[in-house]
């Protein structure tokens, strides 16, 4: 009980000094406004940081980007140039912005409209007058399915004729008229001829992202206009930003759209439709931005977990979460189980001599990479083209890479039980399954089961990698309100806490199980 | 007392290069108990452990009931059961409790029905005097006790033959005696025994026939008031000089 507390006091000594420090960082900023121009700039060059006023101040400095965007490409340019221009790559805008409020970066470059979503909030950033390129939107399709590209463009131009188009825009942009015109489906369509399933990126506010648990915005109404139109229903699938390109290619998704502009390298693998919109890039910096609201602590809790319920992000990540591990070990087990028996019985015997080869093959290949990639290749290569639920793909992905550590685990303990006992079993008669089952493996696992139990809890660590394949889990879930409320600090610690308590209940319950196994046999 | 039981034909045993048994031959007739002497490292051991297959033979054959039991393709489960074994260190199952370490192969075997097995296993407690143990742990049980437990669950099998693999080498002195007694009531019973044993007085008092085992292979054999009386090689003589 004194253990908890003192954790509990740590944490909130954590908390505040998080906290704090980011007051303190807050206060020096307003200092630094306050001073002139020529000093601040002065200042700003000593501690290493570059001041960005128009375009030709981008070379030498330290660009952020959104991986695989438009930014990211254009910027790309500058890179490596005689100035020692920096290019950081971040996968989310948040992140960028976040980097950039901290002087880790100088500017982010990024579509106009997300990065005004972004600094809505930020008093210390604002938006370069001086637009960085102008650049069109489109649908992306892939390369070999010409009939669903002129189905679209088609559509499209139906929607542009009709003002649909506009109006879907101007229903999120524009001070005047947002919220004015939000897109209805017609009540009297009829979704006979099939599905489109639209991979997207819900992070890129007002194109794409989340509210009240749906995935909104210009594209998804855009999406859905279309789908109207051409009498398909359509389906949405979020994932990274980078990943679309790839996703339509694969056919995972028949259609890509996500405020992704057109250029020569991407029409390399994927078709675009005609733009469907035109919009600049834009340069967000470090300076006064006198529209921001300041926000106290109170009001940011509130915008990050009450407003539109978003605490529900949180909940519905933690619920897969806790499926994806609980399912991915009890399996992982299993195949562990098996892989150890199969293992050692070749080491005793001298069996199994092909079935020992494979198993020595899947713990090579499986402890050999890193589970995210695994993740991926089952994901995109091995279930290319089969909708397959995300978590199942995730329990199976998982199960697997348990599955390894758990046979290493099983197989050491049953390598700790004494060889007397298989033999004693084999003098009465039993065969070397039969003494394997009812007496070495029951000891074994009584050996293994911390060891398993651990496995279990780093598994639920592990599991935060889900987001790769556009699942939400509870580390995705604090993206999600992360990438609504461009705000760091809460969502990420209240991500953090709740794994901390899981992992800190389950840790008591494997010490409780220690003690009541140490207590038993007497 | 006559039948023949066990057959050990021109037996070769070898680890590697290292040769432990060579040319072993040696007969057991039902009834009979006989005691294996020999120093240390003399190969007593494997060569029991043979007779049940626990140790493979590199050559050489071993007959039970007339039986191959170096044939690849004999039902070695099947024979096993027949021939009971105690070892050094008991190999008790730790994680069952006395009766269910008695109960398990006859029922995992389907020989007794589980009520069967543990009538039973009750009647054997009862005979190694540990009747009020049966829900016990192993872990709770003195070496001596452990010892009559293991005998008590060989037995349960109904075997015909016995082999005791140094049944009191890692007890303590003062429980020697339990368990020498246990199996000398076993051979008053008619019960055919192959024991490898340090206790020469045991030897001498229970066994029919002594063999002495020394460098690979059995260097003399017969009655204990030969071996111990009239030895007739130097090796025994200064064998039985040093542990006598």
């Amino acid at each position: 009980m004194k253990k908890k507390l003192l954790l509990l006091a740590a944490l909130a000594v954590m908390s505040l000094t998080i906290v704090g420090v980011g007051d303190v960082s807050a206060e020096e900023t307003t200092v630094t406004k306050q001073q002139a121009g020529e000093e601040q700039q002065d200042e700003e060059k000593q501690s290493g940081e570059k001041v960005i006023e128009s375009i030709d101040d981008l070379s030498g400095a330290k660009i952020g980007v959104q991986l695989g965007t438009v930014g990211d490409i254009y910027a790309s340019d500058y890179e490596g140039d005689d100035a020692g221009t920096v290019v950081e790559r971040y996968n989310k805008l948040a992140d960028a912005v976040q980097a950039l409020k901290q002087g880790k970066i100088d500017c982010v470059i990024v579509d106009e409209q997300p990065a005004k979503a972004s600094i809505e909030n930020e008093d210390s950033l604002k938006i370069l007058d001086e637009p960085f390129k102008m650049e069109e939107y489109a649908i992306c399709i892939a390369k070999d399915n010409d009939e669903l590209l002129e189905k679209i463009n088609s559509a499209l131009s139906e929607l542009r004729e009709e003002g649909t188009l506009d109006k879907i825009i101007s229903n999120y942009i524009g001070d005047d008229t947002k919220g004015q015109y939000p897109y209805v489906s017609g009540e009297e369509i009829s979704y006979d001829n099939g599905v489109i399933t639209v991979a997207t990126n819900a992070a890129f506010k007002p194109y794409e992202y989340y509210e009240g648990g749906e995935i909104v915005g210009i594209d998804i109404d855009i999406a859905k206009a279309i789908g109207d139109k051409l009498g398909m229903e359509i389906v949405i699938e979020d994932m990274e930003f980078d990943a679309i390109i790839n996703a339509v290619d694969s056919h995972k998704a028949d259609i890509g759209i996500a405020g992704m502009t057109m250029t020569e390298e991407r029409a390399k693998s994927i078709s675009f439709s005609d733009s469907y919109t035109t919009t600049k890039q834009v340069m967000i910096v470090r300076g006064e931005n006198l529209a921001a609201e300041e926000l106290t602590f109170r009001e940011n809790f509130v915008r990050n977990f009450i407003t539109d319920s978003r605490w529900q992000y949180l909940a519905k990540g933690l619920k897969n979460t806790i499926i994806i591990a609980l399912c991915a070990v009890f399996i992982g087990m299993i195949i562990g189980f098996l892989v150890a028996v199969v293992r050692v019985t070749h080491d005793k015997t001298g069996g199994l001599v092909i079935l020992n080869a494979i198993c020595r093959l899947y713990l090579m290949i499986i402890r050999g990479t890193p589970i995210m990639i695994q993740l991926l290749i089952i994901y995109y290569v091995v279930f290319k083209s089969v909708n397959v639920d995300k978590i199942l793909v995730a329990v199976i992905a998982f199960a697997i890479n348990s599955g390894a550590y758990v046979a290493e685990i099983m197989r050491g303990g049953i390598m700790s039980v004494d060889e007397g006992q298989m033999e004693a079993g084999r003098s009465l008669g039993l065969n070397y399954s039969q003494t394997m089952t009812s007496i070495v493996l029951p000891q074994a696992i009584k050996v293994v089961l911390p060891s398993l139990a651990n496995e279990f809890i780093s598994l639920i660590k592990e599991t935060s990698i889900c987001g790769y394949i556009g699942l939400i889990d509870l580390t995705r879930g604090g993206d999600i309100i992360r990438s609504i409320t461009y705000e760091a600090f809460l969502p990420l610690i209240s991500v953090s806490i709740i794994y901390l308590v899981i992992v800190e209940a389950l840790t008591f319950g494997v010490r409780k199980l220690e003690n009541r196994m140490s207590t038993d046999e007497k | 007392m006559n039948e023949l039981l066990i057959k050990i034909d021109h037996l070769k045993k070898t680890f590697g290069d290292h040769v432990v048994l060579e040319d072993v031959n040696m007969e057991i007739k039902k009834g009979e108990v006989i005691a294996i002497i020999g120093p240390s490292g003399c190969g007593k051991s494997t060569l029991i452990r043979t007779i049940n297959q626990l140790e493979t033979v590199t050559d050489g054959k071993i007959y039970v009931d007339g039986k191959d039991i170096t044939d690849k393709n004999i039902d070695i489960n099947e024979m096993r059961r027949r021939i009971g074994m105690v070892f050094q260190h008991f190999n008790l199952f730790p994680h069952l409790t006395i009766l269910e370490n008695i109960m398990l192969a006859p029922v995992k075997l389907s020989i007794m029905t589980k009520e069967e097995a543990r009538e039973n296993a009750l009647k054997l407690l009862e005979r190694v005097g540990l009747y009020d143990k049966a829900s016990a742990y192993p872990k709770s049980l003195s070496g001596g006790q452990k010892q009559r437990i293991a005998i008590a669950r060989a037995l349960a099998m109904n075997p015909e033959v016995m082999l005791f693999d140094e049944p009191t080498s890692a007890l303590d002195p003062e429980m020697v005696g339990e368990v020498l007694e246990l199996i000398k009531e076993l051979a008053e019973d008619g019960m055919t025994m192959v024991i490898v044993t340090h206790e020469m007085g045991f030897a001498r008092e229970v066994a029919n026939r002594v063999i002495f085992l020394d460098e690979k292979g059995i260097k003399e054999e017969g009655t204990p008031e030969e071996i111990f009386k009239n030895p007739q090689s130097d090796r025994l003589k200064d064998f039985l000089s040093k542990v006598l």
